[in-house]
């Protein structure tokens, strides 16, 4: 388990980093927090020429709102750690699906150094951050040395481990739309072990209108399916519900059309079991959330 | 042959006290010594490149490209390694050939195919990768029930057949027993594959000199005091030119006994180049090829009972996956068989096993050894008896429990119960975990629709293992009848009075430090700090079979006894020759030998040790110079099988019981299961030392949580790949999983052995399994689910909810 033999960069400046990338395109890698990179060198299972580590690069630490009152956003850049996110209060106050979904990736100390971009770059479709930015209608901020481009979260992720990320792009950030209004969200999952990736999770994004119907909903899944996907079946069923009963049944039609990746923890057809499962108490809590907004549990 | 215990009279000082763990301060400040930090001159460092696949043939090997790199010194493949080293020893009597690197053939995902010596691992990892192998994959045999068929590719063409051992054997009168029962229950079971995983790997370092012709091993390895010949063996060094020194091991959990594939190649590869090499497994290696698993059983069982619940019969028919190789025979069974009735006074026994070859790796020996699936299937007949005939499952235990007269309490097999007290162990526990207190939870949590459960196993735990379990379900052929298991401790006190006992067993995880410097302490009566322990290598004649079978402290409490006291009594004699009195009117307290009764007299440690030394007398009665006793502690109660097996004797007569008690909660939507809480009371007889059973329990009942829920080798149903093959998908529980434990002792010495102490070391895990799942069938009980296998995975457990209520799946 040693690595294959691999050079090392350090740049100082985004745009070193980003020459790099053009220059060594798809036999260069981006070191972030490394906590599943480094065990996939490891593993020979990938052998970059070069390590790019963006640690030391300037700016990329960002965390927090930009934009006017009317509508404003959460920035989190390439290099905020996993565990930042989830302590931040920006984050606790303006997304907290994101806080809520972090603290159930891994453990603490493999999330202090775990980012939260380097997780949606590497698009593990098991993931529970990836599924939470699609829920929250995210944005991927992408550079190469020749242009900067905005990614929609759900056309950023393409399949297991793969996005629509060019060998010569990197993520510097990844934005969030605050939401207004009376909204609750939740994040719930299945795991074999604490901290373990999820077999399945379901992330919900639950807003209320003032006659206490559902106004706005997103929910997305992780586990379930090809890449982490937005289930608008489930989310076309649920608006303008205003009675948790809804939830379950419009949850039936969870996993439909889904092919969710079997492994020793979950089959397909298990994984699909727990889709329609967890998007019910996903939807159930955020509603219950967003209606009073002391609950905190499944109802 | 019985040697008993003479009744405990004397109040004891150290013994049974949690005197703190000599291991600790080395371990933890890194300063152990393991494999890993042996670092000879001019040491080179080997990796090894496995197979892909199941079953295949090696139609070439090109191994040109990797030894062009810089850095590398040899590569090897199976046919050149077979230059150097020969096959693996077996304990079977089946012509089964394995070989360290393979030859020809794979059989399991994961055998090596060639290994590297080069400056470091990463290039030896380097030239691994270019290594080119050319294979021809062949069907993969996967299910061991179609393995079985006779039209199946044969594991092995030296075998007629992929059934490589059967044996039907039965004890009393099983037939009567069946037909004259009011119900017989009759239970599947499956106890899938699982296997241990230390943190430390298996490894060694082999320095070869060529002009000596003769070797030298660091390992961890456990048998090197015990079969060193059967590394010398492999290696093709005559048994007086191998050295072989124990390393501190970092974990075992079983499956390091002999790790003669490591050791193989270790040695393999200093023989063909002439220098140092060590080879340490890394966590793939180990997980993929280590001899590290345990059972793999399809049972078919049945109990029968009488009207009021007498337990009659046991019939137990297995079927056993033991991978590709046979090395260690069936000796998992010979273990199974020393308590297959459990705590209770089951008149007669059919055990019918089948072993079959498959394309696994093969089994080893995993905490448990056999006993583990056995203790499962039978606590789960018992349970569904008392679901059967109505009457309550404490109540069903109750009655059928040996009682504390029977003992010393023979079993259908022959093997020995020697003492114990089942019921007061239940009461106790029943009354730690507040019964009634939980059922009403119980009831407030389903009306919320929430599933509480409430486990309960009534357990035994054989320790103390004799070798004849290895071969006595064979007739006549067994290869190598032994009869064997010694421990052997060396102590000497020197001219100064210090004490140093040199023993023969390595530092597995466990505590033999500690242990011998509190039975040393008690000898002498001096504090265990001021004792020094050193570990013997294989030159010093400290024969011992070490730790394995939970025998550990109860081999080593008595080898160093027997040699304290021979120390200790020569100590008396030099003592009253030179105070001018008789022996008899000497005694040892506190480290001082003094005149019985006469206070004023007496000489230090240090004094006595000096004349021992310095000053012998010259007269023919005097001494011989010099403190220096070895003792070899053979197994204190075993008894031969007889011709026709009817009667396998006493092979595993310490037997130690616990009742565990364990709490549950089932989401019955996703199949989580969470341990609200565990409750257990332990019988190991004499508690040595509080501490460190608690840590050995505990440790014990960990793993049977990752037994019950996660623990298990998968490979793929068509092609056999490994889909285990990190801890990413073999799950260990992590600390998140475990519940508070809450633990208690009772204490009924043994009979057999010194101060009466049993063994402790596997007991968790073999209780723990079969607890939790009747934790889990209490907490669905209103669905109806009958837990049959192992590990209760959430997806098994939402299909067995499923099957139960006969939904479509
Ligand atoms: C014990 C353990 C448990 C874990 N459990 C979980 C879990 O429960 N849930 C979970 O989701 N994850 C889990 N992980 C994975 C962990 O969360 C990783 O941190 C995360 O997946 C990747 O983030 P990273 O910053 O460490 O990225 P790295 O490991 O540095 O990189 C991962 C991949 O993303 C690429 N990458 C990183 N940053 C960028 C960028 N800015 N632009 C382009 N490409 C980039 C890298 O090139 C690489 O291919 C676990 C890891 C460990 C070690």
């Amino acid at each position: 388990m040693k690595p294959a033999p691999f050079e090392y960069a350090g740049p100082r400046e985004l745009d070193e980093a980003l020459d790099l990338l053009a220059e060594h395109g798809d036999d260069a890698r981006v070191l972030a927090g490394g906590q599943s990179l480094v065990r996939l060198m490891n593993a020979r299972q990938v052998s970059p020429a070069v390590v790019v580590d963006i640690n030391r690069v300037p700016g990329l630490d960002t965390l927090g709102l930009f934009g006017d009152n009317g509508s404003s956003t959460l920035r989190l850049g390439a290099t905020v750690r996993q565990r930042t996110s989830e302590l931040s209060d920006e984050v606790a106050a303006h997304a907290p699906l994101l806080a809520e979904a972090g603290a159930q990736v891994a453990h603490a100390p493999v999330r202090a150094r775990g980012t939260v971009v380097g997780s949606v770059a590497f698009a593990d479709p098991s993931a529970e951050l990836p599924a939470a930015l699609l829920a929250l209608d995210g944005l991927v901020k992408v550079r190469s040395r020749a242009a900067e481009r905005t990614v929609a979260a759900d056309d950023f992720f393409t399949g297991p481990f793969r996005t629509s990320l060019a060998p010569d792009e990197m993520v510097v950030a990844v934005d969030v739309p605050v939401a207004t209004g009376r909204t609750g969200s939740a994040f719930v999952e299945l795991t074999r072990r604490h901290g373990d990736l999820p077999v399945c999770g379901a992330a919900a994004v639950v807003g209320v209108g003032d006659d206490g119907r559902v106004s706005h909903v997103r929910v997305a899944l992780c586990g379930a399916d090809e890449r982490p996907v937005r289930v608008p079946a489930v989310e076309a069923a649920v608006l303008g519900a205003d009675d948790p009963a809804a939830f379950t049944e419009a949850a039936a039609v969870a996993a439909d059309g889904t092919s969710p990746i079997p492994s020793c923890h979950g089959s397909a057809d298990f994984r699909r079991h727990l889709a329609r499962v967890l998007t019910a108490r996903a939807l159930r809590t955020a509603f219950a959330r967003a209606t009073s907004p002391k609950e905190t549990t499944d109802a | 042959m019985s040697t008993v215990e003479e009744p405990r009279t004397e109040a004891r000082r150290w013994v049974g006290q949690s005197v703190p763990r000599k291991e600790d301060p080395k371990l933890l400040t890194g300063r152990a010594g393991f494999i890993g930090d042996v670092v000879l001159p001019g040491m080179l460092h080997g990796a090894v490149l496995r197979s892909p696949h199941a079953h295949a043939r090696i139609v070439s090997i090109d191994t040109s490209e990797a030894e062009a790199l810089p850095g590398v010194v040899v590569v090897l493949t199976g046919a050149t390694a077979a230059e150097h080293v020969d096959p693996m020893p077996a304990f079977c009597a089946e012509p089964v050939e394995q070989r360290a690197i393979a030859v020809e053939r794979v059989r399991y995902p994961g055998e090596a195919v060639a290994a590297v010596a080069a400056t470091d691992r990463y290039v030896a990892e380097d030239a691994c990768e270019r290594i080119r192998v050319e294979y021809e994959v062949l069907p993969a045999l996967v299910d061991p029930v179609a393995a079985m068929d006779p039209s199946a590719t044969r594991v092995h063409e030296t075998l007629d057949s992929n059934i490589v051992f059967h044996r039907s054997l039965d004890w009393g009168e099983v037939d009567a027993d069946l037909a004259r029962a009011h119900t017989v229950v009759r239970s599947s079971a499956r106890w899938h594959r699982m296997g241990a995983h230390p943190i430390e790997t298996a490894g060694a370092v082999a320095s070869w000199d060529p002009f000596g012709q003769s070797m030298t091993v660091y390992s961890n390895s456990n048998f090197i005091n015990f079969l060193p010949w059967a590394f010398a063996g492999i290696l093709r060094v005559s048994t007086n030119r191998l050295r072989m020194i124990p390393c501190a091991v970092g974990g075992s959990f079983g499956s390091k006994h002999l790790i003669t594939k490591v050791i193989s190649i270790t040695g393999a590869l200093s023989k063909a180049c002439g220098r140092p090499v060590q080879y340490l497994e890394d966590r793939a290696d180990n997980v993929a090829a280590n001899d590290n698993v345990g059972c793999d059983r399809i049972y078919d069982a049945e109990l029968a009972l009488a009207e009021d619940g007498e337990m009659l019969g046991l019939v137990l028919r297995i079927i056993d996956d033991y991978g590709a190789y046979f090395q260690f025979a069936h000796g998992q069974h010979g273990n199974a068989v020393a308590q297959p009735v459990g705590p209770y006074r089951i008149g007669s026994v059919r055990y019918d096993v089948s072993c079959v070859l498959t394309n696994k790796v093969q089994q080893g020996f995993f905490r448990g050894a056999g006993a583990d699936p056995g203790n499962f299937i039978l606590e789960r007949l018992v349970d569904k008896a008392a679901l059967e005939m109505g009457i309550d499952r404490v109540e069903l235990r109750r009655r059928n429990f040996v009682q504390p007269d029977q003992f010393p309490y023979k079993i259908p097999t022959g093997n020995i119960y020697d003492s114990g007290d089942y019921e007061a162990v239940l009461d106790r526990a029943l009354e730690i975990a507040g019964l009634d207190g939980w059922r009403t939870e119980q009831e407030r949590l389903r009306a919320e629709g929430r599933y509480l459960g409430i486990g309960l196993a009534t357990c035994q735990e054989r320790s103390g293992y004799n070798a004849s379990e290895w071969w006595f379900l064979y007739g006549d052929e067994a290869p190598l009848p032994a009869t064997s298991t010694p421990e052997s401790c060396k102590i000497d006190v020197d001219a100064m009075g210090g004490v140093r006992a040199t023993i023969g067993c390595p530092l597995w995880g466990n505590s033999p430090e500690t242990v011998v410097g509190q039975v040393v302490a008690e000898e002498f009566g001096i504090d265990p700090s001021a004792v020094s322990v050193v570990y013997a290598d294989s030159t010093s004649g400290a024969i011992s079979a070490g730790p394995g079978g939970s025998r550990v402290t109860i081999m080593l409490s008595g080898a160093t006894r027997g040699a304290a006291r021979t120390v200790r009594d020569k100590m008396v004699r030099v003592a009253a020759s030179a105070m001018e009195m008789d022996p008899e009117d000497v005694e040892c307290v506190d480290g001082v030998f003094r005149a019985k009764g006469v206070p004023g007299t007496s000489m230090t440690m240090a004094e006595v040790g000096m004349r021992a030394h310095l000053f012998n007398d010259g007269t023919s009665e005097a001494e011989s110079s010099g403190l220096v006793a070895v003792h070899t502690y053979d197994h204190p109660y075993f008894t031969p099988p007889t011709d026709d097996r009817s009667d396998l004797g006493a092979f595993y007569p310490m037997v130690s019981h616990a009742c565990h008690i364990p709490i549950v909660e089932v989401d019955p939507e996703t199949g989580e299961v969470t341990l609200r809480a565990y409750y257990v009371v332990n019988d190991c007889g004499t508690v040595m030392n509080p501490a460190l059973v608690e840590g050995q329990v505990v440790g014990g009942i960990v793993l049977g949580i990752g037994a019950a829920l996660m623990e298990e080798y998968r490979y793929g149903a068509d092609d056999g790949a490994l889909e285990t093959p990190t801890l990413r998908e073999y799950l260990l529980p992590s600390m998140h999983e475990v519940p508070e434990i809450v633990l208690e002792h009772l204490e009924t010495p043994s009979p057999f052995t010194t101060y009466g102490v049993k063994g402790a070391g596997e007991g968790g895990r073999l209780v723990a399994p079969t607890a939790i799942a009747s934790a889990v069938d209490d907490a669905l009980r209103p669905f109806g689910v009958w837990v049959d296998e192992l590990p209760m995975t959430p997806e098994r457990v939402v299909g067995m909810i499923a099957d139960a209520r006969g939904d479509q799946r």
